[in-house]
């Protein structure tokens, strides 16, 4: 046996890339073109970062391209792959900062702020900075559909909104959090591949027309958005949502970038 | 999973990723189940004959509940895009047929293109996404008719799943459904020792 599985590294945890490859030439442009034993053969722009031959494990790490530090947003998500939190159960959400759903281990934080807005006003959460990712913890005494916000001042003002369910069927009529630029998903209900996501912009509360809205999703191979939507007369614009897991929506005007996660559950 | 998955959803997840051949199954049955008007979940009561082994079986499988284990699933190996579904609890059935040219599309022609490749760097890679994720809506958002033809057909009259006893195979010692079990001078043998006793099989698995 001399072929190797090769791993990912991905925020310090290793993810299996492919089985049992007998063959790695490294390619111009920094890529690494793998080839297994049963004829699969990809190719990725990544640098090997150990080599286990004894184990047969080789470890590489994808290189990605830096984003431009003009497109750098925040967006939430939530600490679950379940898409929700049940009854109970402690919500814990985090915080990322990069762009196009690839957090910038180099981000430098500027105090950001992280809000729940509740039906009886807004409480200012606890966010803790770990590295380029921060964690923040909402206890475990929530209940139905949690709108968070997260907040950070700079030369552009950032702003990510999530939506956090806890418990099921707690849909109801969800009003704007009101910040001066934000993304409201029209008529809440649960996201589903194959079917159309219709947003809302709004600029200080009103339909904001004309603007490019963006969106992507946590696959995407995608060094840049995937999708560039334009927003209607009455600042909307719909998707057709054909990727697995969640994805983000991202628009900029006059200096502020505002972001929404869309948690799908599958 | 606590939330229940959509026919789309099942589908993917069952079959493990997303392809033009699973997306025209999940149109075929989402065509069966409005035209009879049954629920999937009537365990046994739908069936399907399906005429190739492509990844839209697999769509067919999860989504209408019909599958090799509970023996509502026929194969008939004739490699043509035709499904076959039918409810025994209102005895109707129907025959969907994908067209001959539904797939004749620039963005579909693409798509083979990449995939017939061996290789493809990263950007082609990133093309492949992309023309994937056109593919998908245009083949989830085409009107049924243009990717289809249907008609009600006679309910095929097809035997419910048995259960068979299980013998010894007397070369291998392994157990073998009676109904499959090939008596010869050596005694009763499954079918696999037998095609090796016979000399057909020269090397064995």
């Amino acid at each position: 046996m001399c072929e190797a599985n090769v791993y990912l590294l991905k925020e310090g945890r290793e993810e299996l890339f492919m089985e049992k490859v007998d063959r790695i030439i490294p390619g111009e442009d920094q890529t690494l073109f793998l080839e297994s034993v049963f004829g699969e053969r990809r190719v990725i722009k990544a640098a090997i970062r150990e080599m286990e031959l004894v184990h047969h494990r080789i470890i590489i790490e994808e290189l990605a391209a830096k984003p431009a530090a003009s497109g750098t947003e925040i967006w939430l998500d939530l600490d679950t792959d379940h898409g929700h939190f049940h009854e109970g159960e402690e919500v814990k959400l985090s915080l990322f900062k990069g762009y196009n759903m690839k957090a910038d281990p180099d981000a430098n934080w500027n105090a950001p702020k992280v809000i729940v807005a509740g039906q009886s006003g807004e409480s200012q959460a606890e966010l803790h900075l770990h590295g380029h990712i921060g964690h923040i913890h909402l206890g475990s005494d929530n209940v139905g559909l949690i709108q968070v916000y997260a907040h950070e001042t700079g030369e552009q003002e950032l702003y990510a909104k999530l939506l956090v369910e806890v418990g099921h069927h707690h849909h109801h009529d969800l009003q704007p959090i009101g910040l001066p630029l934000e993304i409201q998903p029209c008529g809440y209900s649960h996201a589903r591949m194959g079917e159309n996501y219709e947003v809302q912009v709004l600029k200080d509360g009103k339909p904001l027309a004309g603007v490019k809205l963006r969106a992507t999703y946590a696959s995407t191979r995608n060094n840049d958005y995937a999708h560039n939507l334009v927003t209607d007369e009455e600042g909307k614009a719909r998707l057709f949502l054909t990727a697995r897991g969640n994805y983000l929506f991202s628009v900029s005007h006059d200096g502020i970038t505002s972001t929404f996660t869309l948690i799908k559950s599958f | 999973m606590c939330k229940d998955m959509s026919p789309l959803e099942k589908a993917i997840q069952f079959h493990g990723h997303i392809c033009p051949g699973l997306l025209m199954g999940v149109r075929a049955a989402e065509i069966a189940l409005n035209y009879l008007g049954v629920d999937p979940d009537e365990e046994g009561e739908l069936g399907a004959i399906v005429e190739n082994d492509s990844c839209g079986v697999d769509a067919v499988q999860a989504i209408l509940g019909c599958t090799f284990g509970k023996g509502n699933l026929y194969f008939k190996d004739y490699g043509k895009m035709v499904y076959t579904v039918f409810s025994r609890s209102n005895g109707r059935a129907i025959r969907i047929a994908q067209k001959f040219d539904a797939l004749n599309h620039p963005v579909m022609e693409r798509y083979r293109e990449l995939k017939s490749r061996k290789l493809l760097d990263s950007q082609e890679e990133i093309e492949l996404e992309d023309v994937l994720a056109q593919v998908f809506e245009w083949i989830m958002s085409q009107p049924a008719d243009q990717l289809f033809d249907w008609r009600e057909v006679e309910l095929p009259q097809l035997d419910k799943a048995k259960v068979s006893k299980s013998i010894q195979c007397q070369n291998c010692g392994e157990g073998v459904m009676q109904t499959h079990a090939i008596l010869t001078e050596e005694g009763l043998l499954c079918p696999e020792c037998h095609l090796y006793w016979r000399g057909d099989n020269l090397v064995r698995s």
